[in-house]
């Protein structure tokens, strides 16, 4: 039985994902990414969850393969093999997901950030995918999910450049949602996390697929998609309740039904 | 034309649709999209017009969402599908061959900011603040925000507005920086600066116009040969120099 590197932290509605080798500076090795794609499957499935937040341990996010290479003796590992890949697995998970970058999000670190839906960052912490100046290049979704969210321009310059952007430039770009203020990002990240818990689940499922879906279709087919998803939703006593509580001016209590 | 809840009227070569319902700050009902969708089909068909300006009657604001008293009349799904279908009205907006100009203050939120979104310009009054709330209501953007916003604001913000949306809204200055809007104004300037704005744009020859929002529309949803091959036929189709 290996170690386990990735803690599981349930408190309410909220998961908490942590990599957790700090010392290592949270890079994912085969065991961790296995235990990572467990603890995403398991997640999805668990109607108890309605909110997961990813983080790292330490003062690091993770700081990728490549990068960690840098900090240990020895060779750094050149590409990243297909079975250490997850970002299609938090991705696929059909809850929000906020990221809670700690620290430095490097090559994969960052990869995996960008699968989240949301990115709180702490002040200090710096991104980029650095792969090409290590001989290699992104393999788990930096290079489609960097334009989806920064633009084709400025994804190209940093891919190209291997630039490591600072937080705040992050932010300007739309690379990260919010900064917190140092140490802080974890705790802001619980504090969304609460307040999107509180949203209807069905609802805030559908929306993940019809604004994700709906970005790989052409427009047209993108809004029916929409349409059918919210009125499929007029089954849910959620919708009832939510409508309920606009006109009686209180906070709607949504149970997922 | 007799509206009850827009108005409607020509200035020469820009038509100014305005929705009118202010008592309810513009909120959206099916009265309201059936006449857009005829105040629309006349402005496209009146060879007049050639930008159409939109915004919002009284103080408070361009619309400030659907209007709720509406929801859950509907006898069943199938017949809400129905009555979605019967007037496409943001398909007829998204397939509109002239310009049109938002002229934007005080609540643009919900069905109002996806309005908004299915015109090409944005201007915002300095008041203007925009949200979604749709979630916390147990709902979800129902007219196309789920796909017009990301494509004009990017997926992570677009992501955060609807997460974020009923705890926080954005003001016009936060719009502008995110693209969202394409330019602020001062509130008493907003209509003027509008209607100036659609008068520019009403003095390029309407079919290049027309070109130009299709090339760039449609050439969006499309692989970039492909959008590629669309650019240069638009442009063949419209003759005089060629490259």
């Amino acid at each position: 039985m290996a170690a386990p590197r990735v803690r599981v932290d349930l408190k309410g509605a909220v998961a908490t994902l942590t990599l957790d080798r700090p010392r290592a500076r949270n890079p994912i090795d085969e065991n961790m990414a296995s235990q990572l794609r467990d603890a995403c499957s398991g997640l999805s499935s668990d109607n108890s969850v309605r909110v997961v937040v990813l983080t790292g341990a330490g003062d690091v996010f993770y700081a990728g393969v490549e990068f960690a290479g840098r900090y240990r003796s020895g060779t750094p590992t050149k590409t990243l093999p297909q079975s250490f890949t997850v970002a299609e697995h938090i991705a696929a998970i059909p809850k929000p997901v906020v990221a809670a970058i700690n620290g430095d999000a490097m090559d994969q670190g960052l990869e995996l950030a960008m699968a989240c839906d949301l990115r709180i960052a702490s002040e200090h912490a710096r991104m980029g995918l650095t792969q090409l100046a290590h001989g290699t290049m992104p393999r788990d979704g930096g290079t489609q999910r960097l334009p989806r969210l920064v633009g084709r321009a400025r994804a190209l310059e940093m891919l190209l450049t291997a630039r490591v952007v600072n937080a705040s430039d992050a932010l300007r770009i739309g690379l990260v949602n919010e900064v917190a203020a140092e140490g802080r990002a974890v705790e802001l990240s619980h504090e969304l996390a609460a307040a999107i818990a509180g949203l209807a689940p069905i609802a805030t499922r559908y929306l993940k697929e019809a604004v994700l879906k709906g970005l790989d279709m052409p427009l047209d087919q993108g809004l029916r998609l929409e349409a059918d998803l919210s009125i499929l939703l007029h089954s849910t006593a959620d919708r009832a309740e939510g409508l309920r509580s606009f006109v009686e001016r209180r906070p709607a209590a949504f149970r997922g039904k | 034309m007799g509206f009850e809840t827009i108005e409607c009227s020509k200035r020469s070569v820009t038509a100014h649709v305005i929705l009118n319902r202010p008592h309810v700050i513009n909120a959206f009902n099916t009265r309201m999209r059936d006449e857009l969708y005829e105040a629309l089909e006349w402005a496209r068909e009146d060879r007049d017009v050639r930008v159409v300006v939109l915004r919002g009657a009284g103080e408070r604001g361009f619309c400030a969402g659907a209007d709720l008293t509406e929801f859950g009349t509907a006898p069943s799904q199938a017949v809400a599908r129905d009555v979605r279908w019967e007037r496409d009205l943001w398909d007829l907006m998204r397939r509109f061959r002239k310009p049109i100009v938002a002229a934007l203050h005080g609540y643009v939120i919900g069905t109002g900011m996806e309005m908004a979104c299915f015109c090409d310009v944005r201007l915002a009054a300095t008041d203007a603040e925009f949200g979604m709330p749709e979630l916390s209501l147990g709902l979800v953007p129902a007219a196309g925000g789920s796909q017009t916003i990301p494509r004009d604001i990017g997926l992570g913000r677009a992501v955060e507005m609807f997460l974020a949306g009923p705890t926080r809204r954005l003001s016009a200055r936060e719009a502008l920086a995110i693209g969202l809007v394409q330019r602020v104004v001062e509130k008493d300037a907003l209509f003027d600066e509008a209607e100036r704005l659609a008068r520019q744009l009403a003095r390029w020859k309407p079919s290049v116009v027309e070109a130009v929002k299709r090339a760039v529309v449609e050439g969006m949803d499309m692989p970039l040969e492909t959008g590629l091959r669309l650019e240069r036929r638009l442009a063949a189709r419209l003759g005089g120099a060629t490259v």
